[in-house]
């Protein structure tokens, strides 16, 4: 049976549209299969491949320090964290396949370059300290947007997500407990925690998106359940959230306009540099050639074992017919 | 471009008395090749005692949706042999991590025969979606106690991948959280 992708000009649309709208706000989950208009379907791979490009690109920036962690328990905790990113950019492409599109066309578009990926990914990673204060905010950032996804309407993405959300914790928490041990450190520690704070602040509330009032794609997204909050609210909770943590512990933060709001209960920031924001994601940030030229490389230096793999099924597939 | 390989659907069983449940697919050449990387992705924690694979094309599925528009055609060929089936079924749209558990079997001649005799065999709770694998393409892990302590096993000692492992971190923790992260991992 064919898998029914609408379009404004079926003369079912309309009719199918309420019906699928009804559905999501009756909080079902649409399964592959099911009617769906072809722009949500659109969306929605965009919006899963480009999520899977950035769990497999950000093994990198971390992946650079196993071999230097201080200690054997955080070598061990740091090959666990990029495992599991490996594992999370598994359950997206798994999620993005559902919806009709191969693997194979999505790695395409990453090692060419055409499909984007989050752009904090594309900041070095220059001291230990980095690695802690990725798990704390870049992680931390992340969970609040995955855990609004794990709610949306369309089944395979939010079942990854829920997935996802329960090991991406474990990464928030080690990063966290590692630069508060540094804030509590020696000098030269508190100093290393607060660089890479001071670094790392800004891209991370980048990681949400534009502003609300800039996001053409929101209302659609919304009314269509896949987003069930909007950047500005993710960004906000994320805020309210790590700026007192992070203050707690006797770290500043790079804006000196941030100030709590106690009739809204909300930290306010300042201006957001999204001059920045779009440079990096045209590929004029820090690190864009360096990570795309890394997973070309490991992408042609694999393709052997892909075809010993392929080889070795053959003969063994010729060998059951043989019997 | 490249292949990836073909896709497998991969099943895992949390405990002895669970049903096997749909987690996710890999990509691999062969069903050994399958069950290994589906370990190294879907097991990376416990709890697991048993994986199964099955070559995504060998799955009949239908949703509740389809099956209202358009009820499946039983043409099976009358002379093809009866053969057994594994039905899957998802029944409900709470937030989970998994999707279609499996339900038993059933024996027929064709995958919409299978199908068939599963809306009427299995009628406890609603299906919203049903899947339907030949039993003799599913690929089994190996069911023998060292297979399991040696597939399953790693994954339980290494705590550290556990986020209660840090539950302790800092005074702070639940004081400035406005809305904490519901993860479904009660």
């Amino acid at each position: 049976m064919a898998v029914k992708y609408g379009i404004p000009t079926d003369p079912d649309y309309t009719e199918r549209l309420a019906e699928f709208e009804a559905r999501i706000q009756r909080g079902e989950k649409i399964e592959p299969g099911d009617w769906m208009p072809e722009e949500y379907r659109r969306q929605l791979i965009r919006m899963i491949s480009q999520h899977a490009h950035s769990e497999v690109v950000g093994m990198l920036p971390e992946g650079a320090w196993i071999t230097r962690a201080p200690t054997l328990k955080r070598k061990m905790i740091l090959i666990a964290k990029v495992q599991d990113e490996a594992g999370h950019g598994q359950y997206l492409y798994h999620a993005a396949e559902t919806l009709g599109v191969s693997r194979e066309a999505m790695l395409e578009a990453l090692l060419s370059g055409k499909a984007k990926y989050s752009s904090i990914f594309n900041y070095p990673t220059l001291t230990w300290a980095d690695i802690g204060t990725i798990g704390w905010l870049v992680d931390g950032a992340a969970i609040k947007n995955q855990t609004m996804l794990a709610a949306c309407s369309y089944g395979p993405y939010s079942r990854a997500m829920v997935r996802i959300c329960a090991e991406e914790t474990f990464h928030h928490k080690q990063g966290k407990e590692m630069v508060l041990l540094y804030a509590k450190g020696t000098p030269k520690q508190r100093q290393m925690a607060q660089d890479a704070i001071n670094r790392w602040w800004w891209p991370a509330l980048m990681m949400m998106g534009p502003h609300d009032a800039d996001s053409p794609n929101t209302e659609i997204l919304t009314r269509w359940g896949i987003k069930t909050k909007s950047n500005d609210t993710v960004r906000q909770e994320f805020i309210n959230e790590h700026a007192p943590e992070i203050l707690e512990a006797g770290l500043t933060l790079p804006d000196p306009d941030l100030r709590y709001d106690p009739q809204s209960g909300n930290w306010i920031h300042g201006p957001i540099n999204w001059d920045e924001f779009w440079q990096v994601v045209k590929g004029n940030g820090p690190m864009n050639k360096e990570r795309l030229a890394a997973r070309r490389k490991a992408h042609q230096e694999g393709a052997w074992v892909r075809e010993a793999l392929e080889a070795y099924a053959a003969k063994q597939q010729k060998t059951a017919l043989a019997v | 471009m490249d292949t990836q390989w073909p896709r497998w659907e991969v099943f895992k069983q949390d405990t002895p008395h669970k049903p096997h449940q749909a987690v996710g697919s890999v990509h691999a050449a062969d069903p050994q090749h399958a069950l290994l990387t589906a370990r190294n992705i879907f097991a990376r924690r416990p709890q697991a005692v048993s994986m199964w694979v099955v070559r995504a094309d060998d799955i009949f599925s239908r949703t509740k949706e389809e099956l209202a528009a358009d009820p499946v055609n039983m043409e099976s060929e009358k002379t093809a042999a009866l053969r057994p089936y594994v039905v899957f079924r998802k029944t409900s749209h709470r937030r989970s991590m998994t999707f279609v558990d499996y339900v038993g079997e059933v024996s027929a001649r064709s995958p919409e025969e299978a199908l068939k005799q599963a809306r009427a065999k299995f009628t406890d709770v609603e299906a919203l979606a049903w899947w339907i694998v030949p039993a003799d393409r599913l690929t089994k892990s190996d069911p023998s106690n060292e297979t399991i302590e040696s597939w399953f096993a790693p994954a339980k000692e290494k705590t550290y991948k556990q986020q209660q492992y840090y539950a302790t971190v800092g005074s702070h923790v639940s004081k400035h959280k406005t809305g904490r992260e519901d993860t479904d991992e009660a």
